[in-house]
């Protein structure tokens, strides 16, 4: 469904990803982990076209979506939870939601499609009129995954959606992502915080320095000893609990 | 953007033509040529100071026309009250100099388009006060008149845009010049790196306004009568701006070729129709900053380039 | 005191209009930061608009305002097409230097051929009732330049509407706010910035026309409203198009009371001196996020 093959990106003259290969099935969570900087923001960033890409290639579907601007691959089923949510502040919960259906595609069935987030998310159908300011961390994030799933996408993606958040929301996160995988919709996370990545996912990655250093099943990838020396240790165990 | 190296030889090129311009009187031309030349050299000073801010330390001073204006107000009251021109001239760059250093503390906190309308709106209000102030035109005595040379005011004309453009190559070329250069490149990194962006950005604009406050105590007396609010108009601003970015902002001849090329297509053209001239340069100007940012200057070395890939 | 009160109703008068050429400016700066120095003279080419529509085809003004409008947003689409639309490849702070040079290049052309067209002198639409006035107690009010604050409200209220309840309307609104965030929810950004530009664009011709019909128009009126809109965006921030509105008026209450006070000739300089504080003081303004 996505393949992502020699991808190379940056910044200005700085380099982040160094030939990046990897591929999502239909229906799959796949885990994307590693340290800081290692360039997880860049590649799904490249994916979802904010940031264009410097070599290599990234095929949704057998097409190139290297081509299209943003707005265009959120059209062909691909959405994106940015790092820090990045929420229209200024307006109500449902307005945020409501854009995320902005799309053509979407649009029509936008009614149903914020019903849809409703149920998965109860406590923001009763916070429809609230402004997103007002509202807690964990109820933003909520919004922030639920205006992506109004596009009705076949892969979701979420840069670090646990930052910030107390376990529990964490765990509400994680629940509502396996709620919507069981629909058919595939997830492609990006998580610092390796428990509880490995914890939903089927399958993860591992890049350091702008590299797949690693691949497994979320099971594998829990017992590899780097993982658990870099990710699992006592840093790593105080970040995740 | 021209290497440093050549705008030693472009000041040495430039003193040179204007050196040649010095023998024009000796010819016995016509006075028409004589003001049209005059013009000219006007618009190279007036050019070059706002080249110094604009194209050295990269702001774009929408308030240059404040500074003219001051320099010429105060060198008319001291000149017509009997001060000789020379201090009276000098006065008046002090005070177009201290002023901008007063505001630019306040000024330079603005960035970007905000430090352009803040100048704007600045000299606006500089220019309603005294059009408010002094309504009255300002015309010289009666013994003045009798004893104007022209032929003075040409050589003092010349004179005045030599010291600008040395001024400006002897900028780029310094140290000074460099750091100023780095700031409009980007200034957080400069800053970074240990360049005192405030004060460079001030010496500039304390540069800039001098050559102005000169060049408007020229216009002082030069001019036989004229409204006092006339030189803070905004559109000597304007015209300093449109001649700078068409010839090449940030370089040395940049300015003196738009200042040519300006005067010479506006004297021509307005027989026909009167502001054409405007119309042709804003759309030459909108077409520069979209597509050749360097000006004139970087068509030249572009040509020049292609050209020589051919020999 | 009925002096001062009857200058002060005439500064509101005005103020009205301050306001709805600020908003289009603010609108298209808030949107996509492109800071159009140009604005006051497409609001000097609508009251020309409006005025040939009179003088040629003995359109009422106000009538006029049907045509105006929407010959204003194409010409405001044509002009992002043609030229602002380039400008928003480059970052922020480019991008707003760039549209400033370029909107000054513009302002001076249009200057010019408005020159050319009409003669530098000014021009007016007379009207049968231009002369009515409202008694209101010791108070005058022109008709004619209420009818122009109603409808510059009016105008203002609509433009609230449409970016609340349109859908495209509250893309522009997203793209303003967070233009990367945007994009992610499927909102062809460019085509926000569009919409944005013809619909400031719009605003300016409108308050060009309710400017010729209460005041008058001439090619110099361009650079005058172009500071007035910057001082009023600058004064109520950007963001809320109700705020810039109430800007709009404060600046007229302000200019007629500075005049009414320190004499004629400085109420010009107060709006520019307001200017300058705020910008020193608070660039974000008073409404402003």
């Amino acid at each position: 469904m996505l393949e992502i093959s020699g991808l190379e990106s940056g910044y200005g003259d700085v380099r982040v990803l160094s030939g990046v290969t990897l591929s999502i099935a239909p229906g799959e969570i796949v885990a994307l982990l590693g340290p800081n900087g290692a360039g997880k923001s860049t590649l799904l960033n490249c994916v979802a076209g904010l940031v264009r890409p410097w070599g290599g290639a990234i095929r949704w579907d057998g097409d190139d979506l290297r081509a299209l601007d943003a707005h265009l691959i959120v059209e062909r089923g691909v959405a994106l939870v940015p790092e820090g949510r990045r929420l229209f502040g200024g307006m109500t919960v449902q307005e945020n939601l409501e854009l995320g259906a902005f799309a053509p595609r979407v649009w029509g069935g936008r009614r149903a499609a914020l019903e849809r987030v409703y149920a998965l998310f109860p406590v923001l159908a009763e916070r429809r009129r609230t402004a997103v300011q007002a509202l807690s961390g964990g109820q933003q994030q909520m919004v922030a995954v639920g205006r992506a799933l109004m596009a009705r996408p076949r892969l979701l993606m979420l840069d670090e959606p646990s930052l910030g958040l107390a376990p529990r929301l964490v765990a509400a996160i994680l629940e509502a992502l396996a709620a919507i995988n069981r629909e058919g919709v595939a997830v492609f996370l990006v998580e610092q915080n390796v428990p509880a990545a490995l914890s939903v996912a089927h399958r993860g990655y591992l890049l350091e320095g702008g590299r797949i250093v690693g691949e497994g099943s979320g099971a594998a990838l829990m017992a590899d000893a780097h993982v658990r020396r870099a990710y699992l240790g006592p840093l790593a165990v105080r970040h995740g609990e | 953007m021209t290497a440093v190296g050549h705008e030693r030889r472009w000041a040495l090129a430039i003193l040179a033509a204007l050196g040649l311009l010095a023998l024009l009187p000796l010819a016995g031309p016509r006075e028409d040529l004589l003001n049209f030349v005059f013009l000219i050299l006007l618009s190279i000073t007036l050019a070059e100071s706002w080249n110094i801010v604009a194209g050295y330390a990269g702001q774009v001073n929408l308030g240059h026309a404040a500074f003219f204006g001051l320099g010429a107000l105060v060198t008319r009251t001291l000149w017509i009250g009997g001060t000789p021109v020379p201090l009276a001239m000098a006065a008046g760059a002090v005070t177009a100099t201290m002023f901008a250093l007063v505001i630019g503390v306040a000024a330079f906190r603005l960035r970007g388009a905000y430090f352009a309308i803040g100048t704007l709106a600045l000299g606006e209000i500089l220019k309603a006060t005294i059009g408010n102030v002094l309504p009255e035109i300002s015309t010289l005595p009666a013994a003045t008149i009798a004893s104007y040379r022209l032929t003075l005011r040409y050589y003092l004309a010349l004179g005045l845009a030599a010291v600008s453009v040395i001024a400006v190559a002897t900028l780029a070329t310094s140290r000074l010049g460099l750091g100023m250069r780095a700031i409009r490149e980007d200034e957080e990194a400069a800053e970074a790196s240990g360049v005192g962006a405030l004060a460079l950005k001030l010496t500039a604009l304390a540069l800039s306004t001098a050559l102005a406050g000169l060049a408007g105590g020229l216009f002082a007396y030069y001019h036989i009568s004229y409204y006092p609010a006339h030189p803070f108009g905004p559109h000597w601003t304007f015209d300093a701006l449109l001649m700078t970015f068409i010839g090449g902002v940030g370089t040395l001849q940049g300015p003196v070729l738009g200042a040519a090329l300006y005067v010479v297509l506006k004297e021509y053209l307005a027989l026909r129709w009167v502001d054409i001239h405007l119309l042709i340069f804003g759309a030459l100007f909108v077409a520069i900053v979209l597509l050749l940012p360097g000006g004139l200057v970087q068509a030249a070395e572009r040509a020049r380039w292609m050209f020589g890939r051919r020999a | 005191m009925t002096v001062l009160a009857q200058q002060l109703l005439l500064g509101l008068l005005i103020g009205g209009l301050y306001g709805l050429a600020a908003a289009g400016l603010s609108l298209i700066f808030g949107v996509m930061r492109v800071l159009n120095v140009a604005h006051g003279e497409l609001i000097m080419l609508g009251g020309y608009g409006a005025f040939w529509l009179s003088a040629l085809l003995g359109v009422d003004p106000f009538a006029s305002l049907v045509i105006v409008i929407p010959a204003s947003l194409l010409l405001g689409a044509v002009l992002y097409w043609g030229l602002f639309g380039f400008v928003v490849r480059a970052h922020e702070e480019t991008r707003v230097k760039n549209s400033l040079l370029i909107g000054f290049g513009l302002a001076l052309a249009l200057h010019a051929l408005a020159v050319r067209l009409w003669t530098a002198d000014e021009r007016s639409i007379p009207t049968s009732y231009g002369g009515a006035v409202l008694s209101l107690g010791d108070l005058a009010i022109p008709l004619v330049r209420l009818a122009t604050l109603v409808l510059a409200l009016l105008l203002i209220v609509a433009l609230q509407l449409l970016l609340s309840r349109w859908r495209w309307g509250k893309a522009i609104r997203a793209t303003a706010e967070d233009w990367q965030a945007a994009l992610l929810t499927g909102i062809d950004i460019r085509r926000a910035y569009l919409l944005a530009f013809a619909l400031g664009t719009a605003l300016a011709g409108a308050a060009g026309t309710l400017v010729t019909v209460a005041y008058s128009v001439s090619p110099s009126i361009g650079l005058e409203w172009t500071l007035k809109a910057l001082i009023v965006v600058v004064l109520a921030g950007l963001g809320s198009m109700m705020g810039t509105f109430v800007g709009g008026l404060v600046l007229g209450v302000a200019e007629a009371a500075s005049a009414a006070t320190f004499g004629g000739p400085y109420r010009e300089i107060v709006g520019l001196v307001i200017f300058v504080v705020v910008l020193a003081v608070r660039p974000r303004g008073l409404f402003g996020r």
